[in-house]
């Protein structure tokens, strides 16, 4: 009889982020399905699946069934930060272990939560290194009104700061508010030379779309002068948008589906058989994939789910995913990843521009960031210095 | 919008007194994180402790003495540790100066807000105190500028107003406050200052 581990899957499939949710979810649910298949792994997981809807007083109560009653002590689990930080306090009286695999805002560390998404020096640094060197300093920001979006901000504000630059409007819009009217009549007037999208969900596809809007209106807002950027949108919620609406946008992330090396396409095909040829893959569906799998690996290696043992195990190993290889920090319990930068295509897909040379160790409090340093390297970029390796 | 505040550590130096146990253990590990350098040290101020840039201390079983410096007048920002809440404790700690509290047990979160709540308020202080210092010499030098004004209102026969604007742009030519310029001024170098101002004063009387 192997071992069965109870895992905790909590994740909103529905409400104004459910499509994010659901990404993160078939991918974890993917790796559960292979693991289940495996007669010779001497790990099996029981899957437990919460869906709190969005529903941030949810997250808790769900989240304590998960732990106290249904004895997970591995969750993987919330798209936000709020949740997030709603959830950890639970997760640390559990003495359980938190697997947030999304990009977030960093300024956190917690010995109880593994961190395998984006932190700022993985996702807006090099995002933002790019778009001041190619397109101008002075930037719009937005975002839904809550920390990712006011914290992301304020590292973008000291970015366009570093540079000399100007943050020409700073606007934020409640959770699936999706009047963005106000947004897109300041965007007009004050001509940024991109704009910043924190928006999430339903906000940030209503945006995208009003943007279009605009642009064919006024060509000086086509994609191609003044582009959206975003560190929090995938190929997962393009459908959303629209394929014309969101052509020619650029992300930020630690994976896109077009990426070329072995590991992604073995992925892809795996995708492909689970849920058809149809099926686009992101950042969010590897990140889920990937957490599941580094976990069984673990405690096959160690042959426990203690999550002391597998914590420590996790940290003296490199992982081969499909985002590439991946290390998780001693000092951070965050994940090395390699930042890519994409352009959205007119085919609900995102082409790749940009891919960081080697996994880049994740800096959540932004200890080593130096402005001068970066203002330095724009400036470089500015001179047709590339610091990032170019792709195609 | 007020500047932005530090919340950057790196290479900063933290001293942390207390008795080694779990707790500084994961207060070093996450000062450690923030890019600091972090000495522990118990019970006894460790030589070169006053070099730290900030001090974390036990404020459980923390003493009168044990400070290189006089109580409540720390050159750095102080952290209170806090286990118990006794009122005799808190009072202590509170008479310390401390910029801002951590609560045992110590967890990954709340160390670095702390930091930088410690930082702004002791740098909001250390302001204050500079500002107060600068308007007490102002309210000290106070009979000294009426008397000089007096002085130039009898000698140069200038009304209140005229007499205080002249002694304002005096200092400002020199580029110091009116109640610094006031203090330097002696009996030859007031003599000189009227002489100078006669004239106008003449074609102030004249209209």
């Amino acid at each position: 009889m192997r071992e069965e581990i109870a895992i905790g899957l909590l994740y909103s499939v529905t409400g104004t982020y459910g499509m994010i949710g659901r990404d993160v979810l078939d991918g974890a649910m993917l790796a559960l399905a292979e693991n289940a298949a495996k007669d010779a792994c001497p790990v099996r997981f029981r899957p437990v699946l919460r869906n709190p809807g969005g529903n941030i007083e949810a997250y808790l109560s769900m989240g304590a069934d998960l732990m106290a009653r249904d004895g997970c002590r591995h969750v993987l689990g919330t798209i936000t930060s709020i949740a997030r930080k709603e959830i950890i306090p639970l997760v640390e009286k559990h003495d359980a272990l938190l697997w947030y695999v999304l990009p977030y805002e960093g300024f956190e560390a917690c010995e109880n939560v593994i961190y395998t998404g984006a932190a700022p020096n993985q996702h807006i640094v090099p995002l933002f290194e790019h778009m001041l060197a190619q397109y101008g300093s002075a930037v719009c920001l937005t975002g839904s009104n809550y920390v990712w979006g006011w914290e992301v901000n304020r590292i973008a504000r000291e970015l366009v700061n570093a540079v000399g630059g100007q943050v020409l409007g700073e606007r934020y819009l409640p959770f699936d508010d999706t009047d963005t009217a106000r947004l897109i009549d300041e965007i007009e007037r004050k001509r940024p030379d991109f704009v910043l999208n924190n928006l999430v969900g339903t906000s940030s596809y209503a945006f995208v779309r009003a943007y279009h809007a605009l642009g064919q209106r006024n060509p000086d807002f086509a994609p191609e002068v003044r582009p959206v950027v975003s560190c929090n949108l995938t190929e997962c919620e393009l459908p959303a948008i629209g394929a014309e609406a969101a052509r020619g946008h650029l992300c930020s992330a630690i994976f896109f589906e077009n990426a070329d090396s072995d590991e992604s396409r073995a992925f892809r095909r795996k995708v492909t058989r689970a849920y058809g040829a149809e099926r686009r893959l992101s950042a969010y569906l590897v990140a889920g994939y990937e957490a599941v799998r580094m976990l069984e690996r673990t405690i096959v290696q160690t042959g426990s789910s203690e999550i002391d043992i597998v914590r420590r195990a996790l940290y003296a190993q490199e992982f081969s995913t499909a985002a590439g290889p991946l290390r998780i920090s001693a000092e951070t319990n965050h994940a090395s990843l390699t930042p890519h930068l994409g352009r959205i295509n007119g085919h609900l897909s995102i082409d790749i521009i940009e891919k960081a040379a080697a996994p880049i160790p994740a800096d959540p409090w932004l200890v080593n960031f130096d402005t001068s340093e970066f203002a330095r390297n724009v400036h470089r970029r500015r001179g047709g210095g590339r610091q990032l390796r170019a792709v195609r | 919008m007020s500047p932005p505040r530090q919340s950057n550590f790196r290479g900063r130096r933290a001293l942390i007194l207390h008795r080694a146990n779990g707790d500084t253990g994961r207060l070093a590990r996450q000062l450690e994180r923030l890019g600091m350098i972090v000495e522990c040290a118990w019970p006894d101020f460790p030589a070169g402790g006053e070099f730290a840039d900030v001090v974390l201390f036990d404020a459980d079983n923390g003493h009168p003495g044990m400070w290189p410096w006089a109580e409540g007048e720390a050159p750095v920002p102080l952290i209170a540790l806090f286990g118990s809440e006794l009122p005799s404790r808190l009072e202590w700690a509170l008479d310390q100066g401390i910029s801002a509290h951590i609560s045992k047990p110590i967890r990954s979160s709340g160390v670095f807000s702390a930091l930088v709540v410690a930082f702004a308020n002791f740098a909001a202080a250390a302001e204050a105190a500079a500002r107060l210092a600068r308007l007490e010499a102002r309210l000290a030098a106070r009979p000294l500028v009426l008397h000089t004004l007096v002085a130039l209102m009898t000698k140069c026969g200038l009304t209140e107003e005229e007499a205080f604007a002249c002694l304002r742009r005096a200092a400002m030519n020199e580029r110091l406050t009116i109640e610094d310029f006031c203090a330097r001024l002696d009996e030859f170098r007031l003599a000189a200052l009227t002489r100078r101002l006669m004239p106008v004063a003449g074609q102030g009387g004249r209209k």
